[in-house]
């Protein structure tokens, strides 16, 4: 990359000078506007996010909001709006939307809308630590705090809140299925993990966990045979499963490849590799070899140079929770 | 993962542990130092004319929540996770038109076709590459600065840098 793009030394790049140029016309004024510092939020736009949040409450009818008070009432709840009013949710009840949705406030940290039809509960909810259950249903979360704070278990794994919003989705069987609008996913279930940054999505099996992520903008041929990598590994169709996703795989999908270099049949993970490396190619010290054995140091320095963000936060995170729960 | 030199860090966490004590000037000194980042993960994200209450309220939501931040050095970090979650707030109501809207419904708008072209082809590079972009080539921040302000490493912001310039070109051309 030359010095120009980078910080603007050396010999200027004309072409990044047009740019720069061109675009300068949206750039923040200097010195930036007075900055409106309220305790309440704006008014108007404040206003605008709770009408429209009352009126779509409004619209929807709750037939049955059931509080089971099982256990842990002491603990604090979250606060849960519907159709029907405001209550708390204590730590351990059950949540079951049947026809209406809930929005429920975790916290200070976050908002989660329950869609109609789902169940969950609040398992834990204490400072810089706060976990929920989904058992069915869909629920969209955006949270704000910094990563590692906000978890929900489903029947098949465990998504990690690593700063983001996005929509998580459990089906009778348990399997389940998040989608990633900002920010990014850990989804864990044992020692298998799947990281899903924005714009990718992943699906999720009882009994085998996380399925390996893949941009929505992938075909459905691409999902299906992803699918049946992920969970039919015994499937005399995987390899031909593996060709056609290597051969649909375009610069956007490193991080679906990233994956499947310890997912895919062994016979085809050199494939893999030559292709993620046609795309990225491996950091210095990262060897074919290595890899092949499932090295984790390579595997988290090539995941590292797709510049997602680093897995060493994600190391140290997972071990903490982890930690946790097995002393639950 | 913050990145930021020393330096800077020590200055902006005690800025940060002033303002959570109630220093209303140093959340404003805050607010001057990172207001082009946070400017530049909107316009990312959000049409121009919606970029401003965006910068209003992520600053707002800051100021609120700043007792939260346990760790006064990932402020500029926290702020832009923020931004992001904010911008995706106003973003989800979008329409895809407001290429056109926008350049047509100001004077020369002739003028600003080009653009508005341009921010538009940076807005459809994936996320990652999109908003070091903007803040790169529309608020004129260097990389390091975009690392320093953005919690990013350095090596994240050369990569998205990099890989943005690539496909922006491919779009351009």
């Amino acid at each position: 990359m030359s010095d120009y793009l980078w910080d603007k030394s050396g010999g200027a790049d004309p072409e990044i000078e047009r740019l720069e140029h061109t675009l300068e016309v949206f750039a923040q004024v200097t010195p930036p506007p007075p900055l409106e510092l309220r305790k309440q939020p704006p008014a108007g736009r404040a206003f605008g996010r709770s009408a429209l949040l009352i009126a779509a409450s409004l619209t929807l009818v709750v037939a049955g909001l059931v509080l089971a008070l099982t256990m842990r009432r002491s603990a604090p709840g979250w606060q849960v709006t519907t159709a029907s009013g405001s209550s708390t949710l204590p730590v351990g009840a059950w949540l079951d939307t049947q026809s209406g949705e809930a929005t429920m406030a975790v916290a200070n940290i976050g908002t989660v809308t329950v869609e109609p039809g789902a169940r969950v509960r609040v398992l834990d909810s204490r400072e810089g630590h706060h976990r929920m259950e989904l058992v069915r249903g869909t629920m969209h979360a955006t949270i704000w705090a910094p990563p590692n704070q906000f978890f929900v278990e489903t029947p098949s794994t465990l998504a990690v809140d690593l700063g983001c919003a996005y929509t998580l989705t459990v089906d009778e069987d348990g399997g389940g299925l998040v989608t990633v609008l900002v920010g990014w996913v850990g989804f864990s279930s044992g020692e298998r993990e799947s990281f899903i940054p924005a714009g990718f999505a992943a699906v999720t099996r009882p009994r085998v966990g996380p399925g390996t992520p893949y941009s929505e903008r992938t075909s459905g041929d691409y999902r299906q045979a992803l699918a049946l990598i992920d969970f039919s590994p015994g499937d005399p169709d995987v390899e031909q499963a593996l060709s056609l996703v290597l051969d649909q795989s375009e610069e956007r999908d490193e991080v679906t490849l990233w994956h499947l270099l310890t997912r895919a049949p062994e016979a085809g993970r050199d494939r893999v590799f030559d292709r993620l490396a046609s795309f990225v190619p491996p950091p210095t010290g990262v060897t074919r070899d290595g890899v092949r054995a499932g090295d984790r140091r390579m595997l988290d320095a090539w995941w590292d140079a797709l510049g997602l963000g680093t897995t060493s936060l994600w190391r140290a995170w997972s071990q903490q929770w982890k930690e946790e729960l097995y002393r639950r | 993962m913050p990145s930021a030199p020393a330096e800077a860090e020590t200055d902006v966490a005690r800025l940060v542990r002033s303002a959570q004590s109630g220093d209303g000037d140093a959340f404003a000194q805050l607010y001057q130092r990172f207001a082009r980042m946070v400017h530049g993960v909107a316009l990312a994200r959000v049409t121009r004319t919606e970029v401003d209450d965006v910068v209003q309220d992520v600053f707002m939501a800051a100021y609120q929540r700043l007792g939260e931040l346990r760790e006064p050095a990932a402020f500029g970090g926290w702020l832009a996770a923020i931004a992001r979650n904010r911008a995706a707030d106003h973003g989800r109501r979008l329409v895809p038109v407001h290429l056109v809207s926008e350049a047509t419904t100001r004077p020369h708008a002739h003028d600003r076709v080009e653009a508005f072209a341009i921010l538009e082809a940076i807005r459809s590079l994936p996320e990652a590459y999109s908003e070091t972009l903007v803040l790169r080539l529309v608020e004129g921040m260097t990389g390091a600065e975009i690392a320093e302000r953005t919690g990013l490493t350095p090596g994240s912001v050369r990569v998205n840098l990099h890989r943005g310039m690539k496909l922006l070109r491919e779009k351009l051309a």
